[in-house]
């Protein structure tokens, strides 16, 4: 079993907190993604699990049981680095025997974990080389090869993809989800890529100054951001954010900016007049050649992307971020730049966050 | 007229390489002089003009100066109180026990430095300024406590002053090695289940191996020459070589240049053969980059 709580948890480097007060329990074969920008705590409550940093108070539990005072090798992790940390002078088969040979498992047994996890991790033809000899991707795989043998009850990843380029991110992506479904362990991933946690989480936890800023699935996370800035750092293009005024009238409320002018939906009716910041997905803002209706605005074309399956439209919105519509298919690849188009919002997938950027209104069913 | 780009970068390197010629000419010419002297007859020890090239070679100083050998002394320059290899033994002992002393110690709390901070910056240059010290200040009272504790003119007393003095040097030169040594690769090891000593054993120490052997020879070399401290604190019982070499210049004698020569060659072959056996490890060791990250 290896159920992890953390209970308070506080860490200080001297008077700078790196960590306030996380509380939270990883469920035994939960894949768990910690994910925010750097400096924002993740990667040391990593290392507080783990064991190489002493939390400055609060309690971590594995299993039922305080390992505050276990040394990192009693708690029965393991770790995968970001650095991959193999060991250069000894050659990959003994990088993965390590473990192994750490835990005196006699040296027939070794032999044969050594052969299996190897070829679980495609990596048999290089169990000769030196570590030095290999790739970025491969000394990856060796890493979690190293990790994997020991048969930990939970994995403990640090931005172990961070060091490798976009095609062998997928790859290894793909390998660590894999590993996942196959050996049913808790899984503990830190990194700062949004779509990493995305595509791996069971549950995501949004960490921000030291501080946990939402946890939910990929899914509650995307369609229910609390805060601007979960709204901001989730998505791919990111969600449209505009700065305006809430106001109240006649007709009920409505948000206005320079550019736009929207009237709120009858969820939005009890939020007070003020300063305010208008969040809708590039997907869910209609574009029309002839305007369609609700209309929002009629902005004018700033750039345009056509990707093949779908077409990006950045519009001019009067701020320095575009406004981004994502059209379907090439329909809109031919638009000019500098035509105006009329763009409408989906009502339903609005996102009003207050001046404190924390969300306005009630969260979607 | 103006010279074309080509000719410009010729002409260039070919003043460089003039001057970096001159420059190791100049550099090498002294010992090439006391190779030569070595093997110097007597007579052409300081005549003028310069004899470049000793005619006809003879073994008569090594002879002399090495094994006592009478019939090679001329009666003038004859050495034979001296025993050198009683000194090639001192300064084996002396030079190695406190170099090594040096090393190990050094090493440890240079890992303690790195690892668990256990000085501060500011003692670390501190630990550095001891050797910012000249040696002849602190020479004549170290004289007297080495007289009151029994140490004047011992090997121990040579060993303690020789460990004391070159262990900031070895904890400097270490630190550095140690500090090239990822932290997450000893962090691995942790958690794969290795103790602290066996991380140390099993990891670190094959690491920095080559910049241990860089930090040993290094010391070596200011061990092996020293003279100052030596020279006050020993008498006649414990006698190093540059002691030694020393002694072949007297009131009554004058200078016995081939004799000191030929010892002088004597003192360095150790360390070219030292340097020469380990030099796959200092190549490495003072490159220091050698841990891939």
């Amino acid at each position: 079993m290896a159920r992890i709580e953390l209970v308070n948890l506080h860490k200080s480097f001297g008077a700078v907190p790196a960590v306030k007060n996380l509380s939270m329990e990883i469920e035994d074969g939960e894949f768990v993604v910690f994910v925010g920008p750097s400096g924002c705590g993740k990667t040391t409550t990593l290392r507080m699990i783990a064991g190489f940093e002493d939390p400055t108070s609060g309690e971590i539990r594995i299993g039922g049981r305080v390992v505050n005072d276990l040394e990192p090798r009693d708690r029965g992790l393991g770790m995968v680095f970001q650095s991959h940390a193999l060991f250069p002078h000894k050659n990959v088969a003994q990088n993965i025997e390590f473990g192994l040979r750490m835990k005196k498992v006699p040296q027939a047994e070794r032999v044969k974990r050594v052969q299996d996890v190897a070829e679980m991790v495609r990596i048999t033809h290089l169990l000769g080389k030196m570590p030095g000899q290999c790739s970025g991707g491969e000394s990856q795989r060796i890493a979690l090869a190293r990790t994997l043998v020991t048969n930990p009850s939970t994995f403990l990843l640090d931005e172990p993809l961070s060091s490798l380029d976009a095609k062998l991110r997928r790859e290894l992506r793909a390998e660590c989800d894999r590993l996942h479904q196959a050996l049913n362990r808790t899984f503990i991933y830190v990194t700062h890529d949004q779509e990493e946690a995305m595509t791996l989480a069971d549950r995501i936890v949004v960490m921000r100054a030291g501080e946990v800023e939402q946890v939910g699935s990929p899914m509650e996370i995307y369609a229910n951001p609390v805060s601007y800035f979960v709204a901001d750092f989730f998505g791919s293009p990111s969600m449209n954010l505009v700065a305006g005024d809430i106001v109240q009238g006649d007709a009920g409320a409505r948000f206005r900016s320079v550019s736009f002018d929207v009237a709120l939906p009858g969820r939005f009716k009890d939020v007070k007049p003020g300063a305010a910041t208008l969040g809708i997905r590039p997907e869910h803002v209609g574009v029309g050649r002839n305007g369609g209706a609700p209309q929002a605005a009629s902005l004018p074309v700033r750039l345009v992307e056509p990707l093949g399956r779908d077409t990006l439209l950045y519009f001019d919105a009067g701020s320095e971020r575009a406004f981004v519509a994502i059209s379907e298919g090439l329909a809109m690849a031919d638009v000019q730049v500098g035509a105006s188009l009329a763009l409408s919002f989906d009502p339903e997938r609005l996102h009003l966050f207050g001046a404190n950027g924390r969300r306005l209104g009630p969260q979607y069913a | 007229m103006a010279m074309t780009k080509t000719q410009r970068r010729r002409v260039s390197s070919t003043v460089r390489y003039v001057i970096l010629t001159v420059w190791a000419l100049m550099a090498a010419f002294p010992i090439y002089w006391m190779v030569a002297t070595s093997f110097k007859p007597d007579t052409q020890w300081f005549s003028w003009p310069p004899v470049y090239f000793p005619h006809p070679p003879t073994l008569a100083n090594y002879m002399n100066v090495w094994f006592g050998a009478q019939q090679y002394a001329q009666t003038q320059y004859a050495i034979s109180s001296q025993k050198p290899f009683v000194s090639l033994w001192n300064s084996t002992v002396i030079a190695s026990t406190s170099t090594f002393l040096s090393v190990l110690f050094g090493s440890i709390l240079a890992y303690g430095v790195s690892r668990y901070r256990i000085l501060s910056e500011a003692r670390m240059f501190q630990l550095l300024m001891l050797r910012m010290i000249p040696p002849i200040v602190v020479v004549a009272p170290l004289s007297l406590y080495y007289s009151a504790l029994g140490l004047l003119d011992t090997r121990l007393g040579l060993i303690m002053v020789y460990f004391l003095t070159t262990l900031p040097y070895a904890v400097w030169m270490t630190k550095s090695f140690i500090d090239e040594v990822p932290l997450e690769v000893e962090q691995a090891a942790e958690i794969l289940g290795a103790s602290r000593w066996r991380t140390i054993f099993e990891v670190v120490l094959p690491l920095i191996r080559s910049g241990l052997v860089a930090t040993f020879l290094f010391i070596l070399i200011l061990t092996w020459s020293e003279y100052l401290l030596a020279l006050i604190l020993t008498k006649t019982q414990v006698s190093t070589l540059p002691i030694e070499l020393s002694k072949y210049q007297g009131s009554t004698e004058g200078r016995v240049y081939g004799r000191q020569a030929a010892l002088a060659v004597g003192i360095t072959i150790p360390l070219m053969f030292v340097g020469l056996i380990i030099r796959k490890h200092l190549a490495r060791g003072f490159s220091f980059g050698m841990v891939r990250r």
